[in-house]
C-alpha cells in the first residue's frame, strides 16, 4: 500500500513539475532586487521587468529586499524555490561579497546563471575647481601626503570601494590607507559628499553621477569599464592608462534564479532575452541609465567565476581574509 | 519669468493633470491612514505607472502621493495610537489622548490644518528659495550633520514622561537595537541569525512599539479606552487655540523647510526636532504628551514642511535625500529629464508646471484631509474589541509586504511584547523610537568626521554651523538639568 | 520603593551583558576597516555604558528610596487576580508564536485569520461574536487579494497548499 501510494505521489510530482514547466510561466513571476528603490539596480529591475513583461505572458513582479549590502535579497532568490517564479538582479555584489567578507554565507556559485543584462561603468571623478586633472596627478597628490586624500564609497568591501583600492594597488600604494575611506550609502549620498566637498574624489556608478558630470559640477577622470563610454568619448578607461587589476573592475548586472532551475524555464528566458537584446525599451532605458546593454553576450557562469575569483584574490593581496 | 510662468500654468491646467494630483493626494492620505502601510510603498506603487505618463504629472502624482501620506499617517496616530509613517510618531504622542479626551475631531482638525501650511510653506521656499538652500544643504557635512542629529536627539529630554532617567536608559536601548545589522564599513554586527545582517527596519520596529501595546494592554486588563473616546465631540480648532500654536506652527515649518532641504535627514527627524523645540518654549510645556494641541501642530507642520523640501536638492543639484526622492530621482531618469543645475536651464518650463502643480496640491490636500477625516472617524465607532484585533491584521499584512519578509513580521511581533514589557516598567517607548531613527545618523556621521580627520575630535566644532548646535546642545542640556533640579527640589518641599 | 531597584539591576543586567558578550561575540573587527577609523564595536559599546551608568543610577536612587513609582495606573487600579492577568498574557504570546509557526504549514493567510479570531476572542468580546467571526474570515481575504493583486506580494503560502 505504501509502495502504491508513494509512486503514485511520484507520478504527481512528475506530472505536476512536468506541466508546470511546459507552461512556464503561468503566474506573474517576481524579480528581486537586492537594493532599495530608486538606485541604478531598482531602475535597471524595472526597465527589465517592463521590457521581458511584453514577451512573457505573464507580468513580473519588482520586490525590493535591500540590506547587508545586496546579500539579503541574494540569499533570499538562492533559498527560494527552483521553478523559476522567483528570480534575482544580480549585481557584481553577488561575486564580490562572498570573495572580501568571510561573514557572508551566500557563495558566488549558489544560483543559476540565467543570462547577463548589462554593464554598469563606474567613473573616477573629482569636483570641477579639484586641482587634478588626470589621474596620474591623483596618485602623486595621494603619494605626497598618505592618509590625507579621501575618498568616498559605500564601504571598504563594497564595488565603489574596490574601484579605488584596486587603482591606489597599481599605483603602488597601500590600498587601505593610501587614501581614507569615508563610507556613505546610495548613490545620492555618495555624489553630494564630493560636491559639497567633503571628500576629494570618488569612483562609483557612472548613473548617479553623469548628471553632475553634464552640468559641470564634476570632473572625470577615468572610466571603469573595457571601453570608453559613448557619452564621455574623451575619458580614458583606466586599463587604457595602464592600471592592470583596476581595468578588470566594472560594475554589471545579471539575471540570477535559484540553483537547479528546470532547462525549461532557463529555455524559454533564452527566448525572451533575446527579444529584450533588441527592444527599444530596454535599450533606452539602459542608455538614460548610463549603462550599455550585454543581454545574451556573455558566458555568465564563466564571468561570475572570473569576478570572484578576481575579487577573491585581491582581497587576499589587500589583506582583508585575515583573522 | 512672467510669460514663461503663464505658458507652465496654460501647460498644467488640465483636467487630467488635476485629477492625477487629486488621486495622487487622496490615495496617499489614505495609504499613509491604514496602519502598516508606508508612503514608500505607497510611491514604489505608483512608479511603474508613471512609465507611461508624461514627465510633469509623473513626477506631481509621486509627490503629492508623497505629501498626502506624511499627512495621512497623523490620521491612525491620532485615532489608534498607530502612525501610519515614523514621522507622525510625536503626533501620536499628543493626539491620542486628545483622542482619548474626546478630542479626536480636533485634533485631526489641527494636524491638517498645520499639514497644510507646512506644505505651502515648503513649496514657497522651494520655488523661491532652492538654490540658496541647496548650497546650505552642502555645506552640511559630517561634522554639522552630527551636531545636528545629536541636537535633535535631546527632544527625547521632552518626550520621557515623569521619569527623565528611564527617558535615557529607553533611548539607550533604541540606539543600540539601531546598531545591529550592516556596519557602514561592511561588516555585520549582531548578526545572530542570518536574517540580522540587514538590520531591523524602521516600520515593524514603529508599529511594534507604539501600536501593539494597546492591544496587548486591551487584552490582559480588559480595560477599553473610555467610552468618550468614540465621540468625536469638540473638533473644532478655535481661532483662539490657532494662534496660540501659531508659533510652534510656523517654527514646525521652518524647521522642516531647514531640515528637508539637508539630504538624507527627512520629515520625521524634523517632526521631532520641531516637537521638541516647541515643548522647550512653549508656556505649556508640561502639557506635552497628555494632549497638548501644540505639540500636534508642531509635529505635523514639520513633517509636511519636509515634503517639499526634499525636493530641493533633488532639483537643485540633482541628489535625492532620501528613499522617496531616490524614486523620484529614478522616475525623472526615466523620463529622460535629468535633475540638477542644469534642469532649470533645459527644461525651465517643465520646473514651473511642477512648482504649479505642487502649489495645487497643497490646496488639494486640505479637501482630500477633510474628506479622509469623515471616513476615518466613523472608525472610532467600531469597539476597540473588534478594531485592535483589526490593527493587528492590517500591521500583519501590511509590514509582511514591505519586503515580503516574514522576520519584518516576528519584528513587529516581538517589538509589541518588548512595548508592552516597557509600558509594565514604566519606561516610555517614545524616546527609544526617536533614538532608533537618529542613531544610525549619528554615529555614522560621527564616524565619517573622525574618519576625515584621521581621529581628530575637534573635528566636530570644526564650523560655525557646528559651533551654533554645540552651543545649542549645551544650552537644553543646562535647561534640563535645571527643570530636574527644580522638580526634585519640588518633591522634597511636598514630602516635608 | 523595592521595585525601582529591581527595574534599574534588571536593565543594568542586560545592558552588562550586552557589554560582556554580545559586544565582543557578535561584533568582529574585520581586516578591512584602516586602523586609524573608528570600529564598529565602539558606537554600541558607548551606548552600552551609558545604559549601564543610567540604570545603575537609577537602581541607586531606588535604594534610596527615590524615584517615581513603577507600576502605571492601569495596573495599579486593576484588582483582577494576578494569575489572570499572567494567564491572559500568556496566551496572547502563545497566539503570536504559533501565528508565527503556522504561516509556514497553513500559509499566511490561514494563520493570519486564526490570530485575528483568537486575538477577538482573548479581548474578552462575547456580544459581537458574528462580527468578529466575519471580520476575522472576510477581511484577510480582502487584504490578500489586494495586496497579491496590487503589489504582486507573495505570502508564504504553506504546506498545505502548495
Amino acid at each position: 500500500m505504501k509502495k502504491i501510494l508513494a509512486s503514485v505521489a511520484a507520478t504527481a510530482v512528475l506530472v505536476a513539475g512536468a506541466a508546470s514547466a511546459q507552461d512556464y510561466p503561468n503566474e506573474a513571476i517576481t524579480l528581486v532586487i537586492p537594493y532599495g528603490p530608486g538606485g541604478a539596480s531598482d531602475l535597471a529591475g524595472r526597465a527589465l521587468a517592463e521590457s521581458a513583461g511584453k514577451f512573457l505572458d505573464e507580468p513580473i513582479t519588482v520586490v525590493n529586499k535591500p540590506g547587508a549590502g545586496g546579500m539579503n535579497g541574494a540569499r533570499f532568490v538562492s533559498q527560494a524555490d527552483a521553478d523559476g517564479y522567483t528570480l534575482l538582479l544580480a549585481r557584481v555584489g553577488m561575486a564580490l561579497s562572498p570573495a572580501v567578507n568571510p561573514q557572508v554565507k551566500t557563495g558566488w556559485d549558489e544560483y543559476t546563471f540565467v543570462g547577463s543584462l548589462e554593464a554598469t561603468p563606474m567613473i573616477l571623478a573629482v569636483k570641477s575647481d579639484s586641482p587634478y586633472d588626470n589621474v596620474e596627478e591623483l596618485m602623486a597628490a595621494i603619494k605626497d601626503d598618505p592618509g590625507v586624500m579621501t575618498y568616498a564609497a559605500s564601504g571598504a568591501t563594497a564595488i565603489d570601494g574596490f574601484t579605488v583600492q584596486s587603482l591606489l594597488s597599481d599605483a603602488g600604494l597601500d590600498p587601505l590607507n593610501g587614501a581614507t575611506i569615508v563610507p556613505y550609502k546610495g548613490g545620492g549620498a555618495l555624489a553630494t559628499a564630493l560636491l559639497g566637498g567633503h571628500v576629494d574624489f570618488l569612483a562609483i556608478s557612472a548613473g548617479s553621477l553623469m548628471p553632475h558630470i553634464e552640468s559641470g559640477d564634476m570632473k572625470p577622470l577615468a572610466v571603469f569599464s573595457p571601453e570608453r563610454m559613448d557619452d564621455l568619448p574623451k575619458v580614458p578607461t583606466v586599463g587604457e592608462l595602464g592600471y592592470e587589476t583596476a581595468g578588470q573592475i566594472t560594475g554589471w548586472s545579471a539575471l540570477y534564479g535559484p540553483k537547479g532551475l528546470p532547462d525549461s524555464v532557463q529555455a524559454k528566458w533564452d527566448e525572451v532575452l533575446d527579444e529584450v537584446a533588441e527592444d527599444e525599451t530596454w535599450l533606452t532605458l539602459a542608455e538614460r541609465r548610463g549603462s550599455i546593454s550585454t543581454v545574451g553576450e556573455k558566458d555568465m557562469s564563466a564571468y561570475a567565476k572570473s569576478q570572484y575569483e578576481l575579487f577573491r584574490g585581491l582581497a587576499d593581496e589587500f589583506g582583508y581574509l585575515g583573522n | 519669468m512672467l510669460n514663461e510662468l503663464m505658458t507652465a500654468l496654460h501647460a498644467v491646467a488640465t483636467i487630467q493633470n488635476f485629477l492625477i494630483i487629486a488621486a495622487g493626494i487622496w490615495g496617499g492620505v489614505i495609504i499613509g491612514a491604514i496602519p502598516g502601510m508606508t508612503g514608500t510603498m505607497a510611491v514604489t506603487l505608483a512608479l511603474p505607472f508613471t512609465f507611461y505618463m508624461d514627465p510633469v504629472p509623473s513626477i506631481l502624482l509621486l509627490v503629492a502621493l508623497y505629501k498626502g501620506s506624511t499627512y495621512g499617517g497623523s490620521v491612525s496616530a491620532i485615532l489608534i495610537k498607530t502612525p501610519g509613517t515614523a514621522s507622525a510618531a510625536c503626533t501620536a504622542l499628543d493626539g491620542y489622548p486628545l483622542a482619548q479626551q474626546g478630542k479626536a475631531g480636533k485634533a485631526l482638525n489641527m494636524a491638517l490644518y498645520s499639514s497644510v501650511v507646512g506644505d505651502f510653506i515648503s513649496n514657497i521656499s522651494l520655488i523661491f528659495l532652492a538654490a540658496p538652500l541647496a548650497l546650505l544643504a552642502l555645506k552640511v557635512g559630517p561634522p554639522e550633520y552630527f551636531m545636528l542629529m545629536v541636537f535633535a536627539l535631546t527632544t527625547v529630554a521632552g518626550v520621557s514622561g515623569n521619569s527623565l532617567l528611564m527617558g535615557f536608559v529607553s533611548a539607550c536601548l533604541g540606539l543600540l537595537l539601531a546598531t545591529a545589522g550592516e556596519d557602514m564599513y561592511g561588516s555585520f554586527r549582531f548578526a545572530f541569525t542570518d536574517d540580522m545582517q540587514a538590520g531591523l527596519s524602521v516600520a515593524p520596529v514603529l508599529i511594534g512599539l507604539f501600536a501593539l501595546p494597546e492591544l496587548i494592554k486591551l487584552i490582559v486588563f480588559r480595560n477599553p479606552p473610555k467610552a468618550r473616546m468614540m465621540e468625536i465631540g469638540d473638533d473644532r480648532v478655535s481661532g483662539r487655540e490657532f494662534r496660540s500654536v501659531a508659533k510652534s506652527l510656523f517654527r514646525g515649518s521652518f524647521i522642516g523647510v531647514l531640515l528637508g532641504a539637508i539630504p538624507g535627514i527627512g520629515p520625521s527627524a524634523a517632526a521631532f526636532f520641531s516637537y521638541g523645540s516647541a515643548q522647550r518654549a512653549s508656556p505649556r510645556a508640561a502639557n506635552f504628551g497628555k494632549g497638548e494641541i501644540e505639540g500636534v501642530a508642531a509635529s505635523e507642520s514639520a513633517n509636511n514642511g519636509a515634503c517639499g523640501a526634499t525636493m530641493i536638492p533633488l532639483l537643485a543639484l540633482g541628489v535625492p535625500g532620501d528613499v522617496i526622492t531616490g524614486v523620484m530621482l529614478g522616475a525623472f531618469m526615466i523620463q529622460g529629464l535629468t535633475p540638477g543645475p542644469l534642469l532649470f536651464e533645459t527644461n525651465i518650463h517643465e520646473v514651473y508646471m511642477l512648482f504649479i502643480g505642487m502649489l495645487l496640491s497643497s490646496v488639494l490636500l486640505l479637501f482630500a484631509g477633510k474628506f479622509t477625516m469623515r471616513i476615518f472617524t466613523t472608525i472610532a465607532k467600531i469597539p476597540p474589541t473588534l478594531l485592535s484585533p483589526v490593527v493587528l491584521l492590517l500591521c500583519l499584512f501590511g509590514i509582511y509586504a514591505i519586503g515580503n519578509s516574514m522576520f519584518d513580521v516576528v519584528v513587529l511581533l516581538a517589538l509589541g511584547v518588548v512595548g508592552f514589557g516597557m509600558f509594565l516598567l514604566d519606561i516610555p517607548t517614545a524616546p527609544f523610537l526617536i533614538a532608533f531613527i537618529l542613531g544610525p545618523m549619528i554615529e555614522e556621521n560621527l564616524r565619517r568626521a573622525l574618519a576625515t580627520s584621521r581621529g581628530d575630535p575637534t573635528v566636530l566644532i570644526s564650523s560655525p554651523i557646528t559651533w551654533i548646535f554645540a552651543a545649542l546642545i549645551l544650552f537644553v542640556i543646562a535647561l534640563t538639568a535645571r527643570r530636574e533640579i527644580g522638580k526634585a527640589n519640588q518633591r522634597k518641599a511636598d514630602a516635608k | 520603593m523595592t521595585s525601582i531597584a529591581l527595574r534599574g539591576l534588571g536593565i543594568a543586567l542586560f545592558f552588562g551583558i550586552v557589554l560582556g558578550v554580545l559586544i565582543p561575540g557578535y561584533v568582529p573587527k574585520p581586516a578591512f576597516i584602516p586602523g586609524f577609523a573608528l570600529p564598529p564595536d565602539f558606537w554600541p559599546r558607548v551606548i552600552a555604558i551609558a545604559g549601564l551608568l543610567f540604570s545603575l543610577i537609577a537602581a541607586g536612587l531606588g535604594f534610596a528610596g527615590q524615584g517615581t513609582p513603577v507600576l502605571p495606573s492601569e495596573v495599579a487600579d486593576d484588582d483582577t487576580p494576578k494569575r489572570v492577568l499572567l494567564f491572559r498574557f500568556g496566551a496572547l504570546v502563545a497566539a503570536l508564536i504559533a501565528f508565527v509557526l503556522l504561516t509556514d504549514v497553513i500559509g499566511f493567510l490561514g494563520a493570519a485569520m486564526l490570530l485575528t479570531g483568537a486575538a477577538i476572542m482573548l479581548t474578552g468580546e462575547r456580544r459581537l461574536l458574528a462580527w468578529g467571526a466575519g471580520l476575522a474570515l472576510i477581511l484577510p481575504v480582502g487584504l490578500y487579494v489586494f495586496f497579491t493583486e496590487a503589489l504582486g506580494t507573495q505570502f508564504p503560502p504553506g504546506l498545505l497548499f502548495n
